[in-house]
């Protein structure tokens, strides 16, 4: 379940705000394996089993959605992925590193499901919120938050408190967050899931923009299948509870992707199938 | 002139204290009221007209023993409530003696502290941190484990520290409920400091040593009883004004304040 299309990405377009330095000082100290390897990672509470132990590779800048319905085990993956959750089976690694390693040295731009904005801080104090702490893991060069802000159009909005924005702009101050600590990693866990339609299509299409240059890899967890679609290198199907994985797709749009491609037939086609992969994951 | 009297809620509030205080004035003076019961109100501003002076730094003294006395238990009480917010079975364990704390009537034990720590200022000071400090301790612990799950993960997912965790998400997240508190254990201070310094065999130590004598001059103790119940009335106002207005100017953010404001 290797990537085919590893982090073959089109090159930087006009979008490109921030030059990132080539993250070479980031060599891994463990076994040399690039990515994120999951091997035989699962997760039992108890007798409840959570996650059936699944494998899964994410190559360095690709994008891997990891679609299921809820309570499938996803967000658990993730959580386990990041660190947060020690598996009950199997092993993960992140660049050859355990994942609490990686938390530690801050590899991971972590995107919850709520914007999780400070109320008592500024739009630009937490857009620096992760900046601040752990401050020894920082890389050398910080992204500025202000150029972050403009790049989720929030412009002119750096003194803003969070509540006096809207929900979709509370998550484009998350999503600036989450590229303040110019991680390898992006780990979200349904983060468009609380909005509208509209708002959560405009979403999609300024992460693909925001993730397009900077060759981040991304793990994005969602049930749309469009989103999984329109952002991903490859989708991970996973099956109801006990989650498994069912297939991995791969999914050949062309980079960058654009509004547009969400018109185009290749588009529906995966769709599609995804559909029917959820649909027999859930055994209906 | 674009706002009636009719809009006006401070308006109101003085209305109402007006009718207050006349119904007072003339329940005393055509009932005939007497004095160990109470005396007129306007009776009272003289007194505290004539000797603004000895009635200023009574109060002051008694403003002061409240504010050092809530102060240090509001300290303590975040310290204490950071170490039992982070640990379980502490909480368990601390819990009950705070209760008990809490319920114990403090007028029974005062001698025993006066014994203990001596007369006047020591014994008022303890009384008044003793007596509020479990309220605090637990608006501190419910207000830190309040902090929002997905902003402790977030923190987490870059392995912040404890000591960070603490100053940027716990301590903010537990401010409006440490200001209700706060509230609460003001009106709460004052009446032990006044209490504390009526028992604390000592003199000229405030409002409360002032009202004590009152009551056992036989003679023309009643206006300084009653002087010294006015002066405490207008300190717990003065000191829940003094709360608000902090409130409102940390908790901005928080939406108690923005209803309040907008």
């Amino acid at each position: 379940m290797t990537s085919p299309n590893g982090p073959g990405k089109a090159t930087a377009g006009q979008g490109d705000i921030t030059t990132q330095p080539i993250r070479s000082g980031r060599v891994s100290t463990g076994t040399d394996v690039r990515g994120i390897s999951v091997s035989g990672a699962g997760k039992r509470f108890g007798t409840l089993e959570a996650l059936t132990p699944v494998d899964l590779h994410v190559a360095p800048g690709e994008v891997v959605t990891l679609l299921g319905p809820s309570g499938c085990g996803k967000t658990t993956l993730l959580r386990m992925i990041a660190g947060l959750e020690p598996p009950t089976d199997g092993a993960i690694t992140v660049d050859g590193d355990d994942p609490v390693a990686a938390r530690s040295a801050k590899r991971f731009g972590f995107v919850p499901q709520s914007p999780a904005l400070l109320p008592w801080r500024s739009v630009e104090a937490n857009v620096r919120l992760l900046q601040e702490v752990n401050r020894a893991a920082n890389p050398a060069a910080l992204p500025d938050p202000l150029a972050l802000l403009d790049a989720v159009g929030l412009t002119g909005f750096r003194s803003a408190m969070p509540h006096e924005l809207s929900g979709g702009m509370q998550q484009r101050v998350a999503l600036a967050r989450a590229f303040a600590l110019d991680a390898p990693y992006l780990l979200m866990d349904e983060p468009f899931a609380a909005l509208d339609e509209i708002t959560r299509a405009d979403m999609r299409h300024l992460l693909a923009e925001l993730c397009e240059p900077r060759n981040t890899a991304v793990v994005f967890v969602t049930h749309s299948i469009a989103e999984a679609v329109f952002l991903s290198d490859r989708v991970a199907v996973l099956s109801a509870r006990p989650g498994r994985i069912v297939e991995v797709v791969d999914v050949d749009l062309p980079r960058p992707r654009t509004a547009d491609l969400e018109d185009d037939p290749r588009f529906f086609t995966i769709e599609t199938q995804l559909r029917r992969l959820l649909h027999e994951g859930s055994g209906r | 002139m674009s706002r009636t009297v009719r809009q006006r809620p401070a308006a109101w509030a003085v209305i109402g204290l007006v009718l207050f205080t006349l119904t007072w004035e003339l329940w005393v003076r055509l009932a005939d009221v007497k004095p160990f019961i109470t005396i007129e109100p306007s009776r009272i501003a003289g007194e505290l007209a004539d000797n603004p002076r000895f009635w200023l730094g009574q109060t002051w003294l008694t403003a002061w023993h409240t504010m050092v006395g809530v102060g240090v238990a509001l300290a303590l009480g975040v310290v204490v409530g950071a170490v039992l917010a982070a640990a379980r079975p502490v909480e368990w364990a601390v819990q009950p003696v705070l209760v008990l704390v809490m319920v114990t009537p403090w007028v029974a034990y005062i001698t025993s502290v006066v014994n203990w720590l001596g007369a006047g200022t020591p014994t008022i000071l303890f009384m008044v941190s003793f007596v509020t400090f479990p309220p605090m301790v637990f608006a501190a612990v419910q207000g830190m484990r309040s902090a929002d799950v997905a902003a402790r993960e977030l923190l987490a997912s870059v392995d912040a520290g404890r000591r960070e965790v603490f100053w940027r998400l716990r301590l903010p997240s537990a401010l409006p409920s440490l200001f209700t508190a706060l509230r609460f254990g003001t009106g709460l201070g004052l009446a032990a400091a006044y209490f504390s310094e009526g028992g604390s065999v000592a003199s000229g130590v405030g409002l409360g040593e002032v009202g004590r004598r009152g009551t056992q001059n036989q003679g023309g103790g009643y206006p300084i009883v009653w002087g010294s119940i006015v002066c405490a009335a207008i300190l717990g106002v003065l000191f829940l004004v003094g709360v608000n207005l902090l409130e409102r100017r940390v908790l901005r953010w928080h939406s108690s304040q923005r209803a309040a404001t907008s």
